[in-house]
């Protein structure tokens, strides 16, 4: 098997080139796997492309047969109008073993840029299909990209490394928020400011159903364009301490200088709220929230960006010392993959030659014991025992060299010589 | 069959105890599942002694003895934890509830082994076979309708006070999420609220209807060998804690504004309570106690089959 994978992802190319190089719809990669059929007839390809990466897979079952890594190159180049010099070190490029392991480890998410995030294995599944869509795939690439769905469901299911969420809108919403309430479809969002961070966190709140949502911004045109994004509404900021006492999830991003509730106000607005549970996730640089309001009953959970982003960071720390033992896994599949894959290479050598001695054994048997007929059925087995244990022996040198340069990869020389050697007649 | 002892299980519980607590430590998927298999073989090992002790003595776990009447109280609450644990399992909540469950389950498997093994007196008067009438027939199904009811009531009191305990130590997570290992995933408070909310008006009719029913059964023990007395502690002791759960009761429906925290905090205290009597008196009284003259005659097991030889001699 020749695989070979070029790439560029978010570790090694500035997000610019990776725009450039990016195939963004489907049209474009229909018209990629034209341009790629077309010149290069031989090989197998699938072209994976995401905001963090580009990687043109090609896989072939001769050696030497295009394209080569500079001919790739030479096609993104060309497709996308990038000068080459403009390509510059971008372009990175692994073969055989390591461009297995490559996409062994892209699928598993070891290579994204949020370590286990799930997007990635979906996006993979979506390249193939896409490149079976447009009859780029072939026996090669359906080994390889089966083969790297199964390794990131094993990684996923042996390992911690998508347990635990590592954005600060998804910690507060799904690991705070769900703790404290079954769900958001009855509560009252209020959102206070209108920053990009409340965006974030108004879209997982969304997600998990929450309906009613307030937003309270000093600029009303501001709080009205986020509050009609979101299917809420907008509120005068002279009605925060009212809604502040009716609210079940606040979310502030404003960008006071100081806290703009203290633990008298929120006292105060909270004094109609019996007691009842609410979720503060304050954004906010500096705190929008003093942190005394949390202590004001055991009902008020209040979360700053510190308290999130400390979740976050023992998230990642967690997935981090995962790292090893996805590797492993990948690094045993990678082994089991390429084996399983040499081994149906050298497998019709090894069966035409075993099955080539027999029949020399059988003819030279048959001559024998038409000679001495007088031999009866045990003194025949014996010597077919026999000749069967010679045959045996004498393949078994050249069959475990041929095991062993398997292992390596395809052994096209050795097999080669094996043909010449024994099978002169073809 | 014959040979599982209660060890067999109680190590059982105590392994998958340990894997639970060590899959919670290292977020590991397999521990858990080694844990639930640990679980599941002391749940089978149990119920085959269970079983061998009922034929023994030929009556209903429930009815048998104080110790096989808490090992059906134990069995019942790991039924429950692998039942949620599955649950939960295939939901994608991976809550360790026997990380919570298993603890209870070997302290009552624990008290288990403090108690007598002996048939209570009055029951072994419903295991005579052989001259078996309406009143041991009654006294029989009495006797199964008050443990029964009595052992529900109970595990309903167990499960509202360890999803008390879950309630706390979420929220304690929530308030400050360094406090509690990370692994630890436990249900929404609202969730758990709701659960103990639950657990406390099911269980409190039970055990009512249950002390109903041992009224009823003291009153039908007086013509046995071994007659009930309302002066029997247990009986005393299950009437006070009742009272407890009475006067626990009226609290939570009067409907205060106190925090789910507060609720949480005092059901700990009240079924805590609850339990600790309950138990407490079956150790130190060795379950339902017989008239003093009558104590000796039936303080050993007897199996059915050697009353009934006994029965032929005479």
């Amino acid at each position: 098997m020749n695989v070979q994978v070029v790439y560029c992802t978010h570790q090694t190319t500035p997000l610019a080139l990776r725009e450039r190089l990016a195939f963004a719809s489907v049209e474009q990669l229909t018209r990629a796997y034209e341009t790629l059929r077309a010149t290069f007839p031989q090989s197998e390809h699938v072209v994976l492309s995401t905001c963090n990466r580009v990687e043109i897979y090609a896989a072939q079952d001769e050696a030497n047969v295009p394209p080569t890594q500079e001919q790739i190159a030479e096609f993104l180049s060309r497709f996308h109008g990038v000068p080459q010099n403009d390509l510059g070190g971008a372009l990175l490029w692994q073969k055989g073993p390591e461009a297995v392991r490559h996409l062994f480890e892209v699928a598993s998410s070891l290579d994204s840029m949020v370590l286990g995030e799930p997007q990635i294995v979906s996006q993979v599944k979506e390249a193939y299909r896409v490149a079976q869509d447009n009859n780029a795939c072939g026996p090669l690439t359906h080994a390889l990209f089966q083969g790297a769905m199964r390794v990131s469901a094993r990684v996923r299911s042996e390992t911690a490394l998508a347990v635990g969420r590592v954005s600060v809108a998804s910690v507060a919403v799904g690991d705070f928020g769900k703790s404290i309430f079954d769900r958001f479809t009855d509560k009252i969002v209020l959102v206070i400011g209108a920053g990009e961070m409340a965006e974030e966190t108004l879209r997982y709140l969304k997600d998990e159903g929450a309906r009613e949502i307030v937003v309270v911004n000093r600029s009303l045109e501001r709080g009205q364009r986020l509050a009609t994004e979101w299917g809420g509404a907008a509120r005068p900021f002279d009605e925060l301490d009212q809604w502040l006492g009716r609210a079940d999830v606040i979310v502030s991003t404003t960008g006071a200088p100081q806290p703009i509730v203290d633990v008298a106000r929120f006292r105060a607005a909270r004094a109609g709220a019996d007691g009842k549970p609410v979720f503060i996730i304050d954004l906010a640089t500096p705190r929008d929230f003093a942190p005394g309001v949390a202590d004001i009953d055991e009902n008020v959970f209040l979360y700053d960006i510190e308290a999130l982003q400390a979740t976050c960071e023992q998230n990642r720390r967690q997935r981090t010392g995962e790292i090893e033992r996805a590797r492993r896994i990948v690094a045993e599949e990678t082994d089991r993959f390429l084996h399983d894959i040499y081994h149906k290479a050298t497998g019709p050598i090894i069966s035409q030659l075993r099955a080539g001695w027999r029949k020399v054994c059988q003819d030279e048997l048959d001559q024998l014991f038409a000679k001495h007929q007088a031999l009866d059925a045990d003194e025949r087995r014996g010597i077919e025992r026999t000749v069967e244990r010679i045959v045996n022996k004498l393949l078994h040198p050249p069959l475990e060299a041929l095991r062993d340069e398997a292992r390596k990869g395809t052994p096209h020389g050795l097999m080669e010589a094996l043909k010449r050697l024994f099978f002169t007649g073809e | 069959m014959a040979n599982v002892h209660v060890f067999c299980f109680f190590a059982s519980y105590v392994v998958a105890l340990a894997l639970e607590g060590l899959a919670v430590a290292r977020r590991s998927s397999t521990l858990r599942a080694l844990g639930f298999g640990f679980a599941v073989a002391g749940l089978l090992a149990q119920t085959f002694y269970l079983i061998s002790r009922s034929n023994a003595a030929d009556l209903p776990p429930l009815l048998s003895s104080s110790h096989d009447w808490l090992l059906v109280l134990a069995w019942l609450a790991v039924v429950f934890d692998l039942t949620l644990s599955s649950v939960l399992s295939l939901s994608g909540r991976g809550t360790p509830m026997g990380l919570f469950l298993l603890p209870v389950v070997l302290l009552l498997i624990g008290a288990s082994d403090l108690v007598g093994e002996a048939t209570s007196p009055a029951m072994s008067a419903a295991t005579d076979v052989v001259r078996r009438g309406a009143e041991e027939r009654a006294l029989r199904g009495w006797g199964m309708l008050h443990a029964s009811l009595l052992v529900f009531g109970i595990g309903g009191v167990i499960v509202g006070f360890l999803f008390s305990v879950m309630y706390v130590v979420q929220h304690r997570r929530l308030k400050d999420p360094r406090s509690v290992p990370s692994g630890l995933k436990l249900p929404s408070l609202a969730t758990l609220a709701r659960l103990n909310w639950w657990s406390v008006i099911l269980s409190f009719p039970l055990l009512t209807l249950g002390m109903l029913t041992g009224i009823r059964l003291v009153y039908l023990s007086r013509n046995t060998q071994g007659p009930i007395s309302f002066s029997d502690p247990l009986v005393v002791g299950s009437g006070l804690v009742w009272l407890l759960m009475v006067a626990f009761l009226s609290w939570l429906l009067r409907g205060d504004h106190v925090g789910g925290k507060q609720v949480a905090l005092r059901t700990i205290w009240a079924f805590g309570l609850v339990l600790a009597t309950l138990l407490g008196l079956q150790v130190l009284f060795n379950g339902h106690t017989s008239a003093p003259a009558q104590r000796g005659a039936a303080a050993q097991p007897e199996s059915s089959a050697a009353r009934m030889e006994g029965a032929a001699r005479q």
